[in-house]
C-alpha cells in the first residue's frame, strides 16, 4: 500500500507542477509577445491571478449535462498525457503511473480530450462552438500526418514505440534532434499546429469566432480549460524534450529545454497573421510533410 | 443428431414459422422469430463444437460440413450480432409493411452466414454465398425505394463476385476432381503457374466484391443506406465479414503458396489502405447519417483488409479483432440510425438537431460506439487500431501506416458530425414532441455499447478464440507474445496494459465528474440552447443557429483535388458504353417482322451475287 500512496503522491506532484510551469509559460508568453509588439504587457503572474479569479466565480446557466462533461473529458486527457510522458530520466522524482509511455498509446489519449471537449461545446448550441470545433478536427487531421511521419520513423529506425527505450537511445547516440534531423524539423513544424497559437489560432480565433468552443463557458468551466490547457502545453513540451533533446536530468534542465521549445511556436506566432482553414491545412501538406518524407527514407536507409 | 443439422432445422423450420404463422398473427410471428435466434444461438454457443465434420453425398458429390476454429470465430461475430439485432428489429420493424417476409428473410441471411462458415467444400459454399446475396438483395429492394439505382448496382456486383467464384470453383473441380477446400489447398502447389494467379485473384474479386473493397465498394452505400436499419446493422456487422472470412482463407492458405504471392499481399494492403482513406473522406462528405454509415463501413473494412493482407501474426489478430469490434460497433451505429428514424421520420443530419435530452440512453450508446469507432482508447476499437498500427510498423510499411494514420484521424471528423448532428446544436420546437425510443431498442444498443468496453479492457476474451483460429491457419500461439487477457504487445516486445489505465481514467474522470460535472449541474439551472451570446444577439425562438450545412466545407476546399475523382463515373461511363452498343443491336433486332423480311431478302441478293464466288 505504501507504493500506491507513493505513486499517488507522485501523481498529484506532477500535476502540480504541470499546471504552474504551464501557466506560467503562458504569462510569459503574453509578456513577450507585448514586449514584441512595444506594449509593457501583464505580469508573467496575471495568469494566475486570472486563474484564481475564473476559480472563485459562480455559475448560473447550464445548457445540458454534456456541457459539463466536456471540461471533465479535456482534464482526463491532460492528466492521462502528462502521467504517460516521463518528465525526468531517471523517474525518481516524479514517480507517476508512467506505462512505459507507448507514443501510439500516448497519440489516441492525447486527441481523447479535443473530442470531448468538442461534445461539450456542441451542447451549448452556440454555432461558433461548432465552428471552432470544426476547424480545430480539419486543422488536427493536418498537422497529425507529419507528426505521425515524425514518430514512426523514429520508432521505426530504433525498433521500439516506447518513449523511455526512446530516452535510454539517446544516452548513446546523442540527441535524436540531431542523428535524426528531418524527423525533428517535421515534428516541429507539426507542433506548431499543435499549440493553436497564431498563424494557427482559427479555433478560438479571437474577434472572429468569440473564442470557439469555449464561448458559452465560464467561472470554473473556464478554469478547468485554462489549467487543462497548461497541463497539456507543459506535457507536449516535456514530450518534445523527451523525444528530441535526450529529455532532463533535473527541473532546471527540463525547464530550460521546454523554454527553448517553447520559444518556436510563440515567436513563429509573433510574426504571423491567421491562416484561414484549409490555408492551414495545405501548410502541413506542405514542406512539413515533405521533411515527414525524408524522415522515413532517412529510417529506411539507416 | 450432429448440432449443426439441429441447428439447420431449426433456422428452416423458424423461417417457414415466421412467414406462414405470422400471417395469422404478428406477436405469433416475433415468439417464432426471436425463438428461432435464441435456440439456435444458444445451441451454437453450449453445443456447437468445432472438430465434428458431417459428410454426404448429393448427387455423387460428395460435400462435407463442418466448423472450423477459424469460422468459428466469424460465427460468433454472426450469431452474437443476429440475437441482438433481431430483439431490436422487433421493436423497430413495428408498423412497416411486408413483415413475414423481412423477418423469414432475417432468418435466411443468418442461415445462409451460418452455411458459408461451416461448408468445407465449394459447392455449399457456393449455394449459401447465393442464398446470401440474394436475401440481402430482397433486403436492399424491401422498401421499393431506388432500386434502379441502388438495387441493380448491388446485384450487379454480387453476379460480378458470384461468377467470378463459380469461374474458379469450376478450374478447381475439372483440375483436381474435388470440390473440398481441403483438397483444393493441399493440390495447389500442382497447378500451373498461370493457375496459381488466376485462381485466388478470381476468388478475391468474389469476396472484395462482398467487402466492399475499391473497386468493388461502389454498391455499399446505396445497398447499406436503401435496406431497413435493423437489417443494414447485421449486413455491415456480419454479412460483410463473411467476404473478409472468405479474404483470410485465400490470402493465408493460399497466396502464401504462391511463390511471388507477396505482390498480390502488397496490393490488396494497399487497396485496403486506399479503400479506408478514401471511404473516410466521402464519409465526411455525407449529410445522411445512413449514407456516411455506410461509407465508415467501406473505410473500416479497409482496415481490416490490411491487417489480413498483411499477414503476420500480429496483423492478423489486428484485421479479425477489428472484425469482431466492426460488428459491434457498425451495427449499434446502424441501429441507432434506425431509432432515431423511427422517432423523427428523417436521418438527415440537416433536419434533426439537438436531440440528446430527448433520447439520452440512445446518445449514449452512440457515443460509446463512437469512441470505439474513432480508436479513442480505454474502448475496443483501439486495441485494434493500436494492433493494426504495430503490425505495420513491425513489417516495415512505413508509407501505408501513414495512409491508415490519415484515414483514422480524418475519422474523428465524422465521428463528430454523426454525434452532433443528431444529438448537440440547438434544440428545435419541430422535434420538442420526440420520445426515447422503446425499451427492447435501447436495451440492445446499450448493451452492444457495453460490449464495445468490455472487449476494451480484456481483450483477450476474443482474442482467444482468435489464436485459435489462427492456429487453425498454421500460426504459432500468439498467447501471452502478442497478448495476455488486458495486456497487448508488439513485434518489439513494448505493451500496453489495459487494466490500470482504465482504472486511471475512470478514477480522474469520477473526480472530475463528482466535484465539476455534478456539482455544477446541480447549481446550475437550465436554460434553452436558444439562450446564448452570439456576437451581442440572443436568436429569437424561430431562429435556428445550428451549424450544419456544409460541415466540413474549409477541409473540403484542402482535399478537393481527391475527391474530384469517382470511380462511379467510370463505372457509369462503362455502362453508357455497354448500353449504346445494346441499343445499336436493339436496331438491328427491331422486333418487326418488315425488317427481318428485309434482312432475308438481303441476304438472299448477297447469296447470288456472290453464288459464284461462294460455291
Amino acid at each position: 500500500m505504501e507504493s500506491v500512496g507513493y505513486y499517488i503522491l507522485g501523481v498529484i506532484v506532477t500535476i502540480i507542477v504541470a499546471f504552474t510551469v504551464g501557466l506560467t509559460y503562458m504569462g510569459l508568453n503574453r509578456k513577450i509577445t507585448a514586449r514584441v509588439q512595444n506594449r509593457k504587457g501583464p505580469p508573467f503572474y496575471q495568469n494566475f491571478i486570472d486563474a484564481y479569479k475564473l476559480a472563485s466565480k459562480e455559475t448560473a446557466i447550464h445548457h445540458g449535462f454534456m456541457q459539463h462533461a466536456g471540461p471533465a473529458f479535456l482534464m482526463v486527457a491532460s492528466i492521462m498525457s502528462v502521467l504517460i510522458i516521463p518528465v525526468l530520466n531517471d523517474g525518481k522524482w516524479f514517480p507517476n503511473l508512467n506505462f512505459n509511455g507507448d507514443l501510439i498509446f500516448l497519440l489516441y489519449i492525447m486527441v481523447f480530450g479535443p473530442l470531448g471537449m468538442a461534445l461539450g461545446a456542441g451542447q451549448t448550441g452556440n454555432p461558433n462552438s461548432a465552428i471552432g470545433v470544426t476547424r480545430g478536427l480539419s486543422q488536427m487531421v493536418g498537422f497529425e500526418i507529419p507528426w505521425v511521419m515524425a514518430l514512426v520513423a523514429l520508432m521505426m529506425q530504433y525498433q521500439t514505440t516506447s518513449l523511455v527505450d526512446l530516452m535510454t537511445v539517446q544516452q548513446t547516440t546523442g540527441w535524436l534532434m540531431f542523428s535524426s534531423p528531418f524527423a525533428f524539423l517535421a515534428a516541429v513544424l507539426a507542433m506548431l499546429g499543435m499549440f493553436r497559437y497564431s498563424p494557427f489560432d482559427i479555433v478560438g480565433a479571437p474577434t472572429e469566432l468569440a473564442s470557439g468552443p469555449a464561448s458559452e463557458n465560464g467561472g470554473k468551466y473556464l478554469f478547468t480549460m485554462m489549467s487543462s490547457g497548461s497541463i497539456f502545453a507543459f506535457a507536449k513540451l516535456t514530450l518534445y524534450v523527451d523525444l528530441f533533446m535526450g529529455g532532463a536530468d533535473n527541473l532546471i534542465e527540463l525547464l530550460v529545454k521546454t523554454f527553448t521549445i517553447y520559444l518556436i511556436p510563440m515567436l513563429y506566432g509573433m510574426v504571423s497573421p491567421r491562416y484561414r482553414t484549409e490555408q492551414a491545412i495545405r501548410y502541413f501538406w506542405g514542406w512539413p510533410l515533405f521533411f515527414g518524407f525524408l524522415a522515413l527514407v532517412h529510417a529506411m536507409v539507416f | 443428431m450432429e448440432t449443426i443439422l439441429t441447428i439447420f432445422i431449426i433456422f428452416i423450420a423458424g423461417i417457414a414459422g415466421t412467414y406462414f404463422l405470422g400471417k395469422l398473427n404478428g406477436i405469433l410471428r416475433s415468439v417464432i422469430f426471436i425463438a428461432t435466434l435464441l435456440v439456435t444461438s444458444w445451441l451454437f454457443f453450449t453445443a456447437v463444437s468445432p472438430d465434428v465434420i458431417i459428410e454426404f453425398e448429393v448427387m455423387g458429390i460428395m460435400l462435407s460440413w463442418g466448423l472450423t476454429p477459424l469460422a468459428y470465430v466469424f460465427a460468433i461475430i454472426v450469431f452474437g450480432l443476429s440475437i441482438i439485432i433481431g430483439i431490436y428489429a422487433v421493436k423497430a420493424m413495428e408498423g412497416q409493411r411486408s413483415l413475414n417476409f423481412f423477418f423469414a428473410n432475417f432468418l435466411i441471411s443468418v442461415m445462409a452466414m451460418f452455411g458459408i462458415l461451416i461448408s468445407n467444400d465449394l459447392i455449399s459454399f457456393f449455394i449459401f454465398w447465393e442464398i446470401m446475396s440474394w436475401s440481402s438483395y430482397f433486403m436492399v429492394v424491401l422498401n421499393h425505394k431506388d432500386v434502379q439505382r441502388s438495387g441493380i448496382t448491388y446485384i450487379i456486383f454480387c453476379v460480378i463476385g458470384a461468377y467470378a467464384m463459380m469461374m474458379a470453383i469450376m478450374i478447381i473441380y475439372s483440375s483436381t476432381g474435388s470440390v473440398m477446400i481441403g483438397d483444393f489447398i493441399s493440390n495447389f502447389h500442382a497447378f500451373s503457374p498461370d493457375m496459381k494467379w488466376l485462381l485466388p485473384i478470381l476468388l478475391l474479386i468474389g469476396f472484395a466484391s462482398k467487402a466492399a473493397l475499391m473497386p468493388m465498394h461502389v454498391w455499399a452505400p446505396g445497398a447499406y443506406s436503401n435496406s431497413p436499419m435493423s437489417y443494414t446493422a447485421l449486413f455491415s456487422g456480419a454479412l460483410s465479414k463473411m467476404g473478409v472470412y472468405g479474404m483470410v482463407l485465400v490470402m493465408i492458405m493460399i497466396v502464401q503458396q504462391i511463390p511471388d504471392g507477396y505482390w498480390i499481399k502488397e496490393v490488396i494492403a494497399w487497396l485496403g489502405g486506399i479503400t479506408s482513406a478514401i471511404g473516410t473522406l466521402w464519409a465526411i462528405k455525407q449529410d445522411d447519417a445512413k449514407r456516411m454509415l455506410a461509407y465508415s463501413s467501406v473505410a473500416q473494412l479497409g482496415y481490416i483488409i490490411v491487417g489480413v493482407a498483411i499477414g503476420t501474426p500480429l496483423a492478423m489478430l489486428a484485421g479479425l479483432f477489428l472484425a469482431v469490434m466492426h460488428g459491434i460497433f457498425k451495427s449499434t451505429l446502424f441501429m441507432v440510425v434506425g431509432a432515431i428514424e423511427r422517432q423523427t421520420g428523417t436521418s438527415n443530419f440537416t433536419e434533426v438537431t439537438g436531440l440528446i435530452r430527448k433520447m439520452p440512453w440512445t446518445f449514449l450508446a452512440a457515443l460509446m460506439s463512437i469512441i470505439a469507432l474513432a480508436g479513442i482508447p480505454p474502448l475496443g476499437g483501439f486495441i485494434g487500431k493500436w494492433m493494426l498500427y504495430e503490425s505495420l510498423m513491425g513489417s516495415n510499411h512505413y508509407l501505408l501506416i501513414i495512409v491508415i494514420f490519415f484515414s483514422s484521424t480524418a475519422a474523428f471528423l465524422y465521428c463528430y458530425k454523426f454525434l452532433f448532428g443528431f444529438f448537440l446544436g440547438q434544440e428545435e420546437k419541430e422535434w420538442s414532441h420526440v420520445k426515447e425510443a422503446p425499451a427492447l431498442m435501447v436495451v440492445p444498443m446499450v448493451l452492444m455499447a457495453i460490449f464495445s468496453f468490455v472487449l476494451g479492457v480484456f481483450p483477450g476474451l476474443i482474442l482467444k478464440p482468435i489464436n485459435e483460429g489462427m492456429q487453425f491457419l498454421g500460426y504459432v500461439s500468439t498467447d501471452n507474445r502478442f497478448w495476455e487477457m488486458s495486456m497487448i504487445f508488439n513485434d518489439w516486445g513494448n505493451q500496453v496494459v489495459m487494466e490500470p489505465i482504465v482504472y486511471t481514467i475512470f478514477a480522474i474522470f469520477l473526480f472530475f465528474l463528482i466535484f465539476l460535472t455534478l456539482k455544477g449541474y446541480k447549481n446550475t439551472r437550465y436554460v434553452t440552447t436558444k439562450d446564448i451570446s452570439s456576437s451581442g444577439e440572443i436568436p429569437r425562438e424561430d431562429e435556428n443557429f445550428t451549424f450544419i450545412t456544409g460541415f466540413m466545407q474549409p477541409f473540403f476546399r484542402a482535399v478537393a483535388p481527391v475527391m474530384k475523382r469517382q470511380i462511379d463515373k467510370y463505372y457509369n461511363s462503362f455502362g453508357k458504353g455497354l448500353e449504346a452498343l445494346f441499343d445499336f443491336t436493339r436496331r438491328i433486332y427491331n422486333g418487326n417482322g418488315q425488317t427481318y423480311a428485309l434482312y432475308f431478302v438481303i441476304f438472299v441478293i448477297l447469296l447470288l451475287m456472290f453464288r459464284d464466288s461462294l460455291f
